[in-house]
């Protein structure tokens, strides 16, 4: 079957998720890739939202973690306060952020592009539970789209901790999760050297060259002498994906 | 605090309570719970130089600083979700007119839980480490642990003039319910001077406390409650009513320039004179398509009424 970009994404996320791991999730292709993992080889995984809603069976694709939708078979639902010390304790195996800019430590800002922060030429929404997940979190998933624009050689703004300067630094700094793990991105897998936490590449999609993404990315890429390509959707990962947001809620919109 | 014999007010009357030059804090996340009535009146009232500290409230800050009534925001963040940035608040900020303070969630919400349970901060494990720690005029603070001496944040109270909430019931005491979710209430109205509650309706003492395993706020937290029905519109309410995307389309829409929501103002505000005129507006067959299925909670939109 043909596959899109966004469909080979989410299957790529779902592969990072482990059976029983507690995830800490956002809307669109994070809650996706949360389900398609619970209905293939994670089917105890736990979905929690910053809204209060934990680990509930959707019979109705939410449009966000806002929808109601989303208390249908829930086990809990509280208050955002709740969740989000849940991470702070250590509970959350693994959060999903997006990024409007990241740096090569995996540093994100979603807070403002150009000018200062007093007058920015563009403000953006800011942290959410961003940070929160980033800093305590075991480990996180970044999800977004490999724009030269994107992938900087210095942020606007440091708002969501990655591996900081590198090094011990995210350590030193005195946060408790692990930082980014994988950035998956519509070219590429990334992850970070262990040592120097720089980003390397980790996989290519299929049809991609490592000049192409790192024709896209400002800063240097680190990148390992062989370089396996992303594993392409199965047929019934795809049927499955399709019958998730068969209204296009995310994907393949109508 | 208001006794129960007044703490039943008009809308009206319970806005013309609310000062400018003050602060405030409104529940709301994503596109369900926010008291936009409440603020459609505040906006009539033409209230000025608020400074909104808010955690999810995306409606509450971007209908208020499109009427150029906020002066200063502390945030932690507003986007509408499935639309992106809001626009009327980016442009404030963007032109220097609003004044801003960042957090993350978990540091906004601690900053309400510490004012909440009486104590001036809080010790986090978030914003270490990035611009966050230092956007946000001195209200964080590295220490240090006096037991582990590991490296911690403190993030001090924050204690709004007002709170003002919309809630699904309350009885004649003031005791109010609100199903599903709770997002940032609970510290939200315990964290704050005054408690304004609007709710969908008023229900015997009875019917509250035989539904006591749900979300409740005790009376004596309350100050004021004004009966509201439809009063989160456009926005949802579980179990009552689902979101209005049709209005939510036209919103966004009219918010892409300054003159598109100021015509948005004066069509859905300033030529109506109350909630039940914008009632009336929005009109019975939409309220009815909106209103949730009792087994789902919410509605699927296929309602058998068509539409217009």
């Amino acid at each position: 079957m043909q596959y899109s970009t966004e469909e080979l994404m989410i299957v790529a996320a779902s592969k990072q998720l482990k059976n029983e791991e507690v995830v800490f999730v956002g809307t669109g292709l994070p809650m996706l890739a949360c389900l398609v993992a619970k209905a293939t080889h994670a089917p105890n995984l736990y979905m929690l939202f910053e809204s209060g809603i934990i680990d509930p069976k959707p019979v109705h694709l939410p449009k966000g973690v806002g929808d109601f939708k989303l208390l249908k078979g829930a086990t809990k639902s509280t208050s955002l306060n709740y969740v989000l010390s849940l991470l702070q304790g250590g509970f959350i195996d693994v959060g999903f952020l997006g990024a409007a800019e990241v740096d090569q430590y995996g540093n994100i800002n979603t807070t403002f592009i150009g000018g200062t922060y007093e007058n920015p030429k563009l403000r953006l929404p800011g942290s959410g539970g961003a940070n929160d997940i980033a800093s305590n979190a075991k480990r996180t998933l970044v999800i977004m789209p490999h724009q030269k624009r994107k992938f900087k050689k210095n942020l606007s703004y440091l708002t969501t901790p990655g591996h900081l300067q590198g090094g011990e630094s995210r350590y030193e700094a005195g946060l408790k999760g692990g930082g980014p793990s994988r950035i998956i991105t519509d070219k590429a897998i990334l992850d970070f050297e262990p040592t120097s936490k720089k980003m390397r590449v980790n996989a290519l999609h299929p049809g991609v060259t490592i000049e192409e993404v790192q024709e896209l990315t400002e800063f240097e890429l680190v990148i390992p002498a062989d370089i396996p390509t992303t594993l392409t959707p199965t047929d019934t990962e795809l049927t499955l994906i399709r019958n998730i947001d068969k209204e296009g809620v995310y994907i393949n919109k109508k | 605090m208001g006794s129960v014999t007044n703490k039943f007010l008009t809308l009206d009357k319970a806005v013309s309570l609310i000062k400018s030059n003050s602060s405030i804090t409104f529940s709301g996340f994503a596109h369900s719970v926010t008291p936009l009535a409440f603020i459609r009146e505040m906006i009539r009232q033409k209230i000025k130089n608020l400074h909104l500290i808010g955690i999810g409230e995306a409606w509450a800050v971007d209908m208020l600083a499109g009427a150029n009534m906020l002066s200063k925001v502390s945030l932690s963040n507003f986007m509408f979700e499935g639309y992106g940035r809001c626009k009327n608040f980016s442009r404030r900020v963007e032109n220097g007119s609003i004044e801003i303070e960042d957090f993350s969630h978990f540091a906004q919400i601690s900053r309400f839980a510490a004012s909440a349970i009486g104590v001036p901060f809080l010790p986090i494990r978030s914003l270490l480490g990035t611009d966050v720690e230092s956007s946000n005029h001195g209200k964080t603070s590295k220490i240090e642990c006096p037991f582990t001496n590991e490296t911690l944040l403190a993030v001090a109270a924050v204690k709004p003039d007002y709170a003002v909430i919309h809630a699904h019931r309350a009885d004649r005491n003031g005791n109010v319910q609100l199903f599903g979710n709770s997002t940032s209430i609970d510290e939200q109205i315990r964290g704050s001077k005054t408690v304004f509650v609007t709710v969908e309706e008023i229900v015997a003492e009875e019917e509250i406390s035989k539904y006591s395993e749900v979300n409740t706020l005790p009376a004596f937290l309350v100050d004021y409650v004004v009966e509201v029905p439809y009063g989160a519109h456009p926005t949802g309410m579980y179990r009552y009513y689902s979101e209005d995307f049709d209005h939510i389309d036209y919103y966004m829409d009219a918010c892409k320039t300054e003159e598109g929501f100021n015509h948005y103002l004066k069509e859905f505000i300033f030529d109506l004179n109350n909630q039940w005129d914008y009632l009336q507006k929005v009109g019975i067959k939409k309220l009815h398509q909106l209103k949730a299925d009792p087994y789902l909670g919410y509605q699927l939109g296929n309602k058998l009424v068509e539409e217009d």
